[in-house]
């Protein structure tokens, strides 16, 4: 039996060890660690492994890179980042107070189920949405089902919202790579004018009787505005990628100039 | 014989030996109170052994990573938006639970009458003391956080920011967007005047539109397929409790995420 004169501190005879062991006294078949790594199997065993070689691979990356990381005298925390983050909260704070003093909010009159008013708009941030829901014109009529739409227009109209926000969510699994500017990916870059474009006409369309031009003008506007600045746009980001890549690369050219 | 037990190690002697400030002496009391109740030492203990294992250290700055120190880098304004928002966020976090205290959800018939809901918009926009202030900020500090979220979101696309490995990033951003016209949303419904109610019809009318669940989703969101009060008790507690949880988790979420990947940068 442990003599339990013992201060803690000093046990006879075993230190202190890493892996957990040494408190309690062993018995003759407790595992070290290691052994519990080596014996275990399937799913446990893969993260095991998995792990090891993570670790291998991320001290090797560690072994070849230059990079040092030294203790950097550069803009420090305190006080300069903390006073210049303090100034920019406190302006845009500011501009709050000042838009809300100079703007106060709008209230109709009350809720009548009877009355259905001339406007009915949601905030400008749901305009988007709101406009989505009038694309009944593009629900097709499909022959095969006899000149009958798939669905109602309404419920095309919560399709689309739903495929224009799932769109959105899968851009980075179509978009790899290491780009990091709009030159260096020209055809994304005018998928994205395309949207910004996109979302501002069919907003615009939302909004009944906001311009003065033919609806069947407008609706079509609104399709083909998008489409008009996404191939401005890849014009011109191809067109200035040569002179970019040229910068970005000039040390480059000048060690191994292009023949 | 004194019931006081005695101090097993002696810690007010070992305090006298040293000559303490009576600041210092303030601390150490505190911290040994603390300690006896809540083990404290074995925290800094664990704290102490990540340090050295992880070689935990605060991140660096933009300024100390990219070399800006003397630089004035003209596109920071735009790195700024996303806390940007979420100041606007606190901000109507805030003024939105004084404006909860004299707002009530009460009331809901549709008739042409005004509600206690309409009552207390009332209330508060014209004999609350800056009443018409805080309903001012609210608005404007939610209508300047969607736009900045909505920059925001340009912004990361338009660098790149969302591709390996921050995609996770960017869906949560995707849905924090969403959450953030939900808020927005909900919000507009709860003064219940004409406006309201009948953005409130379309919102009915959009669920009742999805094919297989379109009951169920009115039914859940709208308390049913017409206006009632049980609509405006929904919206309310969606407003009030249910969004602010999910949306505060999801924002910690997020900047954690981009505390421990950092920011992408163009090169």
């Amino acid at each position: 039996m442990s003599d339990s004169d013992d201060a803690p501190d000093e046990p006879e005879g075993r230190g202190v060890r890493a892996d957990g062991t040494g408190i309690v006294p062993p018995d003759d078949e407790t595992p070290t660690w290691r052994e519990r790594k080596e014996r275990s199997q399937g799913l446990a065993r893969l993260t095991y492994e998995y792990f090891e070689r993570a670790r291998r691979e991320d001290q090797d990356l560690r072994m070849e890179s230059d990079y040092v990381e030294r203790d950097v005298l550069a803009f420090p925390a305190w006080p300069h980042e903390m006073i210049r983050n303090l100034a920019l909260t406190s302006f845009f704070v500011g501009m709050i107070i000042f838009l809300s003093a100079t703007l106060p909010p709008h209230i109709g009159p009350p809720a009548d189920s009877s009355t259905t008013p001339a406007i009915i708009l949601p905030d400008w941030y749901l305009y988007w949405s709101f406009g989505l829901l009038k694309l009944g014109p593009l629900n097709p009529e499909l022959s095969l089902l006899g000149g009958q739409k798939l669905m109602a227009d309404r419920t095309y109209g919560v399709l689309a919202n739903l495929v224009v926000v799932g769109f959105i969510a899968i851009v980075p699994f179509l978009n790899k790579g290491s780009a990091r500017r709009p030159v260096e990916q020209p055809f994304w870059a005018s998928v994205g004018v395309f949207g910004v474009i996109f979302a501002f006409t069919i907003s615009v369309l939302s909004v009944k009787n906001l311009v003065p031009i033919d609806p069947d003008m407008l609706f079509t506007l609104t399709f083909l505005l998008p489409f008009v600045g996404g191939f401005i746009t890849y014009g011109v980001l191809k067109s200035m990628r040569e002179g970019y890549m040229f910068e970005l690369n000039r040390r480059y050219y000048r060690l191994r100039p292009p023949k | 014989m004194s019931l006081e037990k005695k101090d097993e190690y002696d810690r007010r002697g070992w305090m006298e030996t040293k000559e303490l400030s009576p600041v210092e002496k303030g601390y150490l009391m505190t911290l040994m109170w603390l300690d006896k109740r809540l083990r404290v030492v074995d925290y800094l203990e664990l704290l102490e052994d990540l340090y050295y294992k992880v070689n935990m250290q605060m991140p660096k700055s933009h300024t100390e990573q990219y070399n800006l120190d003397n630089k004035f880098w003209y596109w920071y304004p735009l790195y700024a938006l996303g806390s940007f928002s979420t100041i606007a966020y606190v901000v109507a976090a805030i003024s939105g639970a004084l404006l909860g205290f004299y707002y009530s959800p009460a009331a809901a018939a549709a008739s042409g009458d005004p509600t206690v809901a309409y009552e207390s918009i009332a209330f508060i926009m014209t004999d609350l003391n800056f009443g018409y202030m805080l309903r001012s900020i609210h608005r404007w500090s939610a209508q300047v956080m969607v736009a900045a979220v909505f920059l925001h979101m340009l912004r990361v696309y338009f660098t790149g920011a969302y591709k390996e490995p921050r995609e996770l990033n960017w869906i949560i951003g995707i849905v924090l967007i969403s959450l953030t016209m939900v808020f927005g949303y909900s919000g507009y419904l709860l003064p219940w005047d004409q406006l309201a109610f009948w953005a409130g019809q379309i919102g009915v009318e959009m669920s009742l539109s999805i094919p297989l669940a379109g009951e169920w989703v009115a039914q859940l969101l709208f308390g049913g397929f017409t206006l009632t009060q049980a609509t405006l008790q929904r919206m309310y507690i969606l407003h009030v409790f249910f969004l602010p949880f999910i949306t505060t988790a999801l924002i910690a979420v997020h900047i954690g995420i981009v505390w421990m990947q950092g920011i992408a940068e163009p090169h």
